[in-house]
C-alpha cells in the first residue's frame, strides 16, 4: 500500500518536471513574480522614513525671525522647504497639484508682535489625503515649533529671573520617553515588507497551485495525469503539487534572509522559527489552492476565486488596519486566511521576540488548513476520471 | 453629374467604415456578455469590491485601543494624567498594579501600548522639577503608535499647560503676562482635505481607480486570451471581423469598453464615495473630463498587453500581483516625491500611477483640472501611444492568422 503510493508519488513527480519546463508560465509565475517583488519592495522602501519631503511657505513677514524659523523648519529630517510662495491661495494650489505636502503661513507683523508680547500665531496646513506624508509632516513640524517655543519661553523667563534649574520644568513640567518595541525608527519597510512579501508569496502559491491542477482538466488531461498515478488521487496530488513546495517555501527563505540578514530587519527570535513558519505557510496555502479548485474544478472560475480570497488576504493579515478595528462582522473571516497566523508569529517572534508558546495556537492554526484537501478529495477523484464539469 | 457620382464612392467608403466599426462594437458586446468570466470582472468585481473594501475600512480610525497602564507614583498628578488619557477616545486605559503584569499582558497581545508612570513622578511634580513618563508602543501595525503618541502626547500637554500655569503663579508671574510665558508663539495646526485623518479617506479613493485600472486590465485580457483559444487559428482577432481593417477593429472593440465603463466609472467613483462619506468634494465635469484620458489610456495599455497573452487566465496568474506594485508606484502611501528616479520613470508608463493621483487631487483635495495638467497631459499621451501600439500588434496578429487562414484553405484544396 504505502509502496504503490510511494510509486505514485515518483511517477507523478517524473511527469511533473516535464511539464514544468514546457512552457514559460511555471517560471514566470513563481521565480519570475517573487524575484521582482523582492527586488521592487526592497528597493523602494530602501530610505526607511520618507524624508525632506517638499513643503512651501508662506512668509507674509520676511523679518529674521520668520527666516529663523523657516531655516529651522529646513533642517528638520523630514521637511524640506522648496517653495515661498506669496499667498494662502497660492500655497493651497501648490498643494492640490500635489507639488508640496505641507505649508506654514506666518503673518504679517510676526516678529514685531512677537517682540511686543502680542502672542502672533503660526499655521501650519498638511494634506491628510496623503497620510503617510501628512502624518509625518505634521509630528516633525509639530515638534521643531515646540522647540522654537521653548527656546522662546526660555528667553522670557530669564528677563524675568526665574531661576536656571526651574526653567526646564516650568517649560516641560512631564516629558515623555516613547519606545517603540522592535522598530525604533519606525522603519516603514519593517512594518509593511514583513507582511508585503509573504502576501506577494501567498498569491503566487495560490495562483500555480490551482493552475497546475486546473490545466489537467482544462485541457483533459486528468486522465493520463490519474493513471500515471496508478489511479491514487493522493498521490497524484502529492507528487504534483510537491516541486511547488520545495520550490516556494525556497523562495519564501531568501525572502526571510532577505529581509532579516541582509535588511537587518529585527529579529528577535530564532530566524529558524520563520522558517519553520514559512515552510508551514506554503503547505496552507497549498491546501488552500487545492480547496478552491476542488470546489470548481474549471480553472478559469478557480483563477478568479483565488484573485478574490488572495487580494483580500491583505486586508485580513490585519497589519494595516487591525482586525479588531474592522466591522464585527467582518473579524471572524480573518481566522480563514493563513497570511493572519503568520503575520501573528511574525509579531510575536521576530517583532517583539517573545517565548515560542505564545505562538503555538497560531502553528496549530496553520497546520488545520492541511485537512482542507479531504474535502475536495471525492469531487477532485470524480473530476479527474469523468470529467463531469464545464469546459466553457 | 458625374462629379456627384465621384462623391458618393468616398461617402460609402465612410459610411461603410461606420457599419463596420458599429458592428464589431456590438459584436463585442455580444462576447463580453455571453462570457461569464469576463462578466464576473467586468461587472460583478466593478459592483462588489468598491461596496465591499469600503464596508471593511468603513471605521476610519483605530477607538479605544486597549493599553495597559502602570503607574508606580500612585498620588493626585499621575492618577489626574491617567484619567485624562483614558477620557482620549483613542485609547482606553487597563491598569495593572506592575510592569510585569503589563508585559505580559502586552505579550499576550490583549494591550497595544504601555503607559508607565514611574515612582517618583509625583514627587517632581511637587517639587517644581521635570517628571518622565514612559511609553511603549506596538509596532505590528503603525495605527496602533499613531492612536498611543496621539492621545498620550495630547494628555500629557494638557496637564503639562496647567502645572505650568501653577508654576509660573508661584514664580509671582500671573495673567496675561502667564499666557505669554506659557506659550509666546502659538502653533496652529490645520489638517487639510482630511480633516478626520481617516484611513479610507485616504485609501479608498485610490482604490477606487485601481478597481476601475485591474478590472478592465484583466477582463480585456481574458477576452483576448480566450479569442486566441478558441478561434480556429488559436489568433486574437476572429476571422469574420478581419475584413474590417486593424483600425475599425481596435476602435470598435475599445468604444464597447469604453462605454461599459463610463457607466461603472459612475457608480464606482460618483455614487460609492456618497454612500460610505469619503471625501468627494470634487467638481464632477473635472472628474469625467479626466476619466476618458484615463479610461482610453488603460483600455489600449490593457489590449496591447493582451495581445500578448496565450490563454484566458494566464494574465491574471501572472499579473495579480501587480495590483499591490500599482498601488505602490502611483505614490498615495509612500511619497511620489521620495520614489527613487527608476521606480518613478517605472511608473511612468501605467495609466494607474496618473489616474490615481489625478483623481485623489480633483476629488479629494477639489483641484481643477488644469491643476493636475501633468497627470493630464499624461494620460493623453499614452491614449496615443497606446492606441499606436495596439493597432500594431492587432495588424500583427490579424496578419498572421491571415496567412494561416490560406495556407489551410490550400491544403484543404490540395
Amino acid at each position: 500500500m504505502l509502496n504503490n503510493i510511494f510509486i505514485a508519488i515518483s511517477n507523478t513527480l517524473s511527469r511533473e518536471f516535464r511539464r514544468m519546463v514546457s512552457r514559460p508560465i511555471y517560471f514566470i509565475g513563481t521565480v519570475l513574480v517573487m524575484g521582482f517583488c523582492y527586488v521592487f519592495f526592497l528597493t523602494f522602501f530602501n530610505e526607511g522614513q520618507p524624508n525632506k519631503m517638499p513643503i512651501g511657505i508662506v512668509d507674509l513677514d520676511n523679518s529674521s525671525l520668520s527666516r529663523q524659523f523657516v531655516r529651522n523648519l529646513d533642517a528638520t529630517q523630514q521637511a524640506k522647504v522648496v517653495m515661498r510662495v506669496g499667498s494662502h491661495r497660492e500655497a493651497r494650489e501648490e498643494m492640490q497639484r500635489g507639488n508640496i505636502y505641507a505649508f506654514v503661513e506666518i503673518e504679517q507683523g510676526f516678529a514685531a508682535k512677537a517682540i511686543s508680547s502680542k502672542r502672533p500665531p503660526i499655521t501650519f496646513y498638511v494634506n491628510d489625503s496623503y497620510l503617510v506624508a501628512g502624518s509625518l509632516l505634521l509630528k516633525d513640524i509639530s515638534y521643531m515649533s515646540a522647540l522654537s517655543s521653548g527656546a522662546m519661553q526660555r528667553q522670557i523667563l530669564r528677563a524675568k529671573g526665574v531661576e536656571e534649574n526651574r526653567i526646564m520644568g516650568i517649560i516641560q513640567p512631564i516629558t515623555t520617553d516613547t519606545h517603540l518595541i522592535g522598530n525604533p525608527w519606525a522603519n516603514y519597510g519593517i512594518y509593511l515588507l514583513n507582511v508585503l512579501l509573504p502576501g506577494v508569496l501567498q498569491l503566487s502559491i495560490l495562483m500555480m497551485t490551482i493552475f497546475v491542477i486546473g490545466i489537467e482538466f482544462k485541457e483533459r488531461t486528468s486522465h493520463e495525469w490519474l493513471e500515471n498515478a496508478n489511479n491514487s488521487i493522493f498521490g497524484a496530488i502529492t507528487g504534483k503539487l510537491f516541486p511547488y513546495t520545495v520550490l516556494f517555501t525556497l523562495l519564501g527563505i531568501i525572502g526571510n534572509i532577505l529581509l532579516y540578514s541582509y535588511m537587518h530587519y529585527p529579529m528577535n527570535a530564532s530566524i529558524w522559527w520563520m522558517f519553520l513558519t514559512t515552510f508551514m505557510y506554503v503547505l496552507a496555502y497549498q491546501a488552500v489552492g487545492v480547496l478552491l479548485i476542488g470546489i470548481t474544478p474549471v480553472l478559469r472560475d478557480g483563477v478568479t476565486l483565488v484573485a478574490f480570497y488572495g487580494l483580500l488576504g491583505f486586508t485580513f493579515a490585519g497589519f494595516t488596519f487591525p482586525i479588531e478595528q474592522l466591522p464585527y462582522s467582518a473579524q471572524i473571516f480573518s481566522y480563514i486566511f493563513p497570511i493572519r497566523h503568520y503575520f501573528n508569529i511574525y509579531v510575536n517572534e521576530a517583532l517583539h521576540g517573545i517565548s515560542i508558546q505564545h505562538s503555538l495556537i497560531s502553528f496549530i492554526a496553520l497546520l488545520s488548513f492541511n485537512v482542507l484537501p479531504l474535502f475536495v478529495y471525492h469531487r477532485l477523484k470524480s473530476a479527474a476520471i469523468k470529467q463531469n464539469y464545464p469546459i466553457k | 453629374m458625374n462629379a456627384k457620382q465621384n462623391k458618393l464612392p468616398i461617402l460609402n467608403n465612410w459610411i461603410s467604415v461606420i457599419k463596420d466599426i458599429v458592428s464589431i462594437f456590438l459584436n463585442e458586446f455580444k462576447i463580453v456578455f455571453k462570457d461569464r468570466g469576463v462578466v464576473i470582472i467586468f461587472i460583478v468585481a466593478s459592483l462588489v469590491y468598491p461596496m465591499l473594501y469600503c464596508g471593511l475600512y468603513k471605521n476610519e480610525t483605530l477607538v479605544n485601543v486597549p493599553i495597559a497602564a502602570v503607574d508606580y507614583s500612585r498620588g493626585k498628578y499621575s492618577e489626574e494624567l491617567l484619567r485624562h488619557l483614558d477620557a482620549s477616545p483613542d485609547v482606553k486605559v487597563i491598569k495593572f498594579s506592575t510592569f510585569d503584569e503589563a508585559k505580559k499582558a502586552f505579550d499576550d497581545r490583549k494591550v497595544h501600548g504601555l503607559f508607565f508612570i514611574p515612582t517618583d513622578f509625583n514627587k517632581k511634580l511637587n517639587n517644581n522639577e521635570q517628571a518622565t513618563v514612559s511609553v511603549y508602543c506596538d509596532m505590528s501595525s503603525f495605527l496602533y503608535y499613531r492612536s498611543l503618541t496621539l492621545a498620550s502626547s495630547y494628555s500629557v500637554l494638557d496637564m503639562g499647560n496647567k502645572i505650568q500655569v501653577d508654576r509660573l503663579n508661584a514664580q509671582g508671574i500671573t495673567g496675561q503676562e502667564a499666557t505669554i510665558a506659557s506659550n509666546p508663539i502659538p502653533f496652529e495646526s490645520s489638517i487639510l482635505f482630511n480633516e478626520g485623518m481617516g484611513f479610507a479617506s485616504f485609501l479608498m479613493p485610490a482604490i477606487l481607480m485601481l478597481i476601475i485600472h485591474q478590472t478592465l486590465f484583466f477582463g480585456i485580457g481574458m477576452l483576448a486570451g480566450t479569442s486566441r483559444e478558441e478561434n480556429r487559428f488559436h489568433e486574437l482577432v476572429s476571422t469574420k471581423l478581419q475584413r474590417g481593417g486593424t483600425l475599425r477593429v481596435v476602435i470598435g472593440k475599445a468604444a464597447c469598453y469604453m462605454l461599459m465603463y463610463l457607466v461603472f466609472s459612475f457608480y464606482i467613483l460618483e455614487v460609492t464615495p456618497h454612500v460610505f462619506g469619503l471625501p468627494h468634494i470634487g467638481n464632477a465635469i473635472d472628474i469625467l473630463k479626466f476619466m476618458i484620458p484615463f479610461l482610453m489610456a488603460t483600455i489600449f495599455f490593457s489590449m496591447t498587453v493582451s495581445a500578448f497573452l496565450p490563454s484566458r487566465e494566464i494574465g491574471m496568474i501572472i499579473f495579480l500581483f501587480f495590483s499591490l506594485i500599482l498601488l505602490f508606484l502611483s505614490g498615495i502611501s509612500w511619497p511620489q516625491s521620495n520614489i527613487n528616479g527608476f521606480w518613478k520613470a517605472f511608473a511612468w508608463i501605467f495609466p494607474a500611477t496618473h489616474g490615481i493621483q489625478g483623481y485623489i487631487k480633483i476629488n479629494s483635495m477639489g483641484a481643477d483640472i488644469h491643476h493636475v495638467t501633468y497627470e493630464n497631459v499624461s494620460l493623453w499621451i499614452q491614449s496615443a501611444l497606446y492606441f499606436v501600439t495596439t493597432t500594431v500588434v492587432y495588424y500583427w496578429k490579424i496578419k498572421r492568422s491571415q496567412e494561416k487562414s490560406e495556407k489551410e484553405v490550400e491544403t484543404s484544396i490540395l
